[in-house]
């Protein structure tokens, strides 16, 4: 898509020339001022331009979409064995973690990403291709692109 | 025998005066009509938590009914202020369980709300009906459970884009089994599931619902199932819009929403995919406000839709939108109020929609009414801001966010002084205003002189120097609350000017030029203020000279609060400074 309307909001050309040069104590001020100010304590907060929370969340799914990534965020989740399945919106999360601690908490069981052993119940999913892959081998945003549904499997009997 | 009006007349006669300003007004005139007054107010409106204390208006208004508080700096919204800063609901609550227990309604924005204050709320308040919290945090879902279940009478329960420590969707079971009382309900801002009998059986059985918003993870496939329920709603949310359908139930679907012969207000429809908007088309011509913030609808779509909606008085939507898709709004929105569209490119890198400044130009010159505006933008013209000024001079609320700093009028590379100007002089009753673009001090010398009216101004990278400060304390007659961020001032106008924050609500500057040294004199010169210094990470030693992250300045009759995290200094931590008087509680 040809982006003909790019602005680099940061470019020398944006600041008015007439102004008078920053003197030296202004210097430190300028050079904050030519980055807006972030908040340390949440991740990936940004504070401009000014919108809240949610709608910058639900624009950042929005881009996913537009760059031609996975549409349905809404995957089916099944545990191994269980007919009846759920259905979880992927996009809510913020990676693998907080996706593990809700299917824990959904499931009522500890779930994990890794080999299958005897105690716990290890998550895969199924990619764009059809292959059952398991959970975390990826970056969450790639994950998120090839994700088709989820599969709790049971911990494995000798 | 004196001269005073009998009690009973005064107390009829006020019974008249809705408004809070009045009120307040009312109860200056005199001690009788001061405690006329106290005795007659049910509504009482809080600005500030930290203003008054708790205990002092409990005492004041013994027949309150409704009580409704504001926490946390409105910049809050974008992430300005540190967690753990303040705003803690749990007095307020405690004070008026165990003095006023017949409050019925209790609205919180941006404050700290946890399961103990919701608990407490449902075990004090026999005929609570009314809960409304935006923009809260600090509550799970259990605390919710426990209004459900234990206010038999509750009418309203909105939770408006809270983070909610969100334990499953269980708590809508916690709803009483017989008939509800219920009119609104609005758990747009959680995220998990909840059951779908348990809504289906909610909905049976709460024959006064109005309102219901529901939340994204409510797939599309349900939605018939609920509306079938609830034909009687004036406004709904849907929740995700964006699940195949087949051909059946997409026929069911459009029958449901056909049904809902009184709907005036839709919002939800997240992920709004465009061969449903033909479902909608039924509800357009009765809908008075549209909510598309969630909608990620191209333009095309969004003309279709909006231009069957004749009597829309309250549009929000993305700048995908278009300034061709305004243009549709100008020729078919006659009645429009409200307008507010977003930037679908929040990062500033992915601006490839063509929304320009002609599109709010279009939408001032068609729309009569339109006299309250929120518009996301990359850049704009001084000619623009002189015609939609000339065109609208009716704007009560202009909020206007060049989303590039600093960035000057694009045809002629000036600042935008001479826009504003237009805007401040034309636009007499204009009571909120956020400003952006490139700004020099004249800007805001033209604000202090023409915006009499302005109670509200929010401004972000501008102006030159202290000059600027100055203009806007030194006039503007009406400031009641002003939040700068990203501006280079201004120890001294702060100072020439503390008188004036007596007169304001609240004060917040954030990356600007105040140095600690200004802080310390200002919060000695002026007890009645409390002055926070708010640095998430203060240096070491703090001279005199070294600028501070963040200040919040308000007015208060309480005192210093006793609340304060670390990060928060104020002068009575530094004891060494001294107050030149104590504030009286």
């Amino acid at each position: 898509m040809e982006n003909s309307n790019s602005y680099s909001p940061y470019s020398s050309s944006s600041v008015d020339s007439t102004k008078p040069l920053p003197s030296e104590s202004s210097v430190n001020l300028s050079l904050s001022l030519t980055f807006p100010s972030t908040s340390s304590q949440r991740e990936t907060s940004q504070d401009w331009p000014p919108i809240k929370p949610r709608l910058r969340d639900t624009l950042k799914s929005l881009r996913l979409r537009q760059r031609g990534y996975n549409t349905a965020l809404f995957v089916k989740v099944y545990m191994e064995g269980v007919p009846i399945g759920r259905k979880l919106d992927l996009s809510t999360f913020s990676g693998y973690e907080s996706l593990l601690e809700n299917l824990s908490g959904m499931f009522d069981t500890s779930v994990i990403c890794g080999t299958r052993d005897s105690k716990h119940h290890v998550l895969t999913y199924q990619d764009k291709d059809g292959d059952w892959m398991m959970v975390g081998d990826i970056p969450w945003d790639m994950f998120l692109e090839t994700v088709r549904r989820l599969k709790i499997t049971r911990p494995e009997r000798c | 025998m004196d001269r005073r009006f009998p009690f009973k007349v005064l107390e009829h006669i006020f019974s008249f005066v809705d408004s809070n300003e009045d009120r307040n007004s009312v109860s200056l005139v005199c001690k009788s009509w001061f405690e006329t007054e106290r005795r007659t107010r049910k509504r009482v409106f809080v600005g500030n938590c930290y203003a008054v204390s708790p205990l002092k208006v409990a005492r004041r208004f013994p027949k309150m009914r409704s009580l409704t508080l504001k926490g946390k700096p409105h910049f809050a919204d974008y992430n300005l202020v540190p967690d753990g800063w303040g705003g803690y609901a749990w007095p307020w609550i405690e004070a008026m369980a165990a003095r006023r227990p017949f409050l019925e309604e209790i609205r919180l924005k941006r404050m700290v709300v946890t399961d103990e204050c919701l608990e407490k709320i449902a075990a004090s308040f026999r005929d609570f009906k009314t809960l409304v919290l935006t923009s809260c945090e600090g509550f799970s879902t259990d605390g919710i459970a426990a209004i459900a279940s234990t206010c038999r009478k509750l009418r309203d329960l909105e939770l408006r884009e809270c983070i909610v420590d969100d334990l499953g969707g269980d708590w809508l079971s916690y709803f009483p089994e017989t008939s509800t009382s219920l009119v609104s309900l609005d758990f747009s801002c959680l995220d998990s599931e909840v059951k779908l009998s348990d809504l289906e059986r909610l909905l049976s059985r709460s024959p006064n619902l109005k309102s219901l918003k529901l939340n994204r993870s409510v797939t599309l496939d349900v939605l018939e199932s609920l509306l079938r329920r609830a034909p009687q709603l004036v406004e709904l949310g849907t929740g995700s819009f964006s699940d195949e359908l087949d051909p059946e139930e997409i026929a069911k679907l459009t029958k449901a929403l056909s049904e809902l012969k009184q709907l005036k207000s839709l919002s939800g429809l997240w992920d709004l995919l465009p061969e449903y908007i033909p479902l909608l088309y039924s509800l357009c011509p009765r809908l008075t406000s549209l909510n598309l913030s969630y909608a990620t609808v191209q333009m095309p779509d969004l003309i279709d839709l909006l231009s069957r909606c004749s009597k829309l008085q309250k549009l929000w939507v993305m700048d995908l939108i278009e300034d061709k898709g305004l243009k549709t709004v100008a020729l078919c929105c006659k009645e429009l109020r409200e307008l507010r569209v977003f930037p679908s490119g929040a990062d500033l890198d992915e601006t490839d929609v063509t929304l320009t400044e002609q599109g709010l130009v279009s939408v001032s010159e068609g729309c009569p009414k339109l006299e309250s505006v929120l518009y996301f933008c990359v850049q704009f013209t001084n000619a623009a801001l002189v015609s939609i000024a000339k065109n609208r001079p009716n704007f009560r609320c202009f909020r206007l966010c060049v989303m590039e700093p600093f960035a000057p009028d694009y045809r002629t590379q000036q600042p935008l002084d001479e826009g504003f100007k237009a805007i401040v002089e034309r636009c007499k009753d204009l009571r909120r205003l956020s400003v952006s673009g490139l700004l020099t001090d004249k800007a805001f010398e033209y604000i202090g002189v023409h915006a009499k009216k302005l109670r509200m101004l929010s401004i972000a990278f501008a102006g030159d120097s202290d000059l600027m400060l100055h203009h806007l304390l030194s006039g503007c007659q009406s400031l009641k609350k002003l939040e700068i961020r990203d501006c280079p001032f201004g120890d001294t106008a702060l100072l020439e000017n503390a008188a004036k924050l007596e007169t304001m609500r609240s004060l917040w500057m954030s990356s600007c030029f105040v140095s600690f040294g200004a802080c310390k004199q200002l919060s000695q010169k002026m007890p009645r203020l409390n002055v926070e210094v708010i640095d998430e990470h203060p240096p070491k030693t703090r001279p005199d000279s070294s600028p501070v992250e963040r200040i919040y300045i308000y007015r208060t009759v309480a005192g210093p609060r006793l609340d304060t995290p670390e990060f928060v200094w104020t002068i009575h931590k530094s004891p060494e400074v001294g107050v030149s008087r104590l504030s009286i509680r």
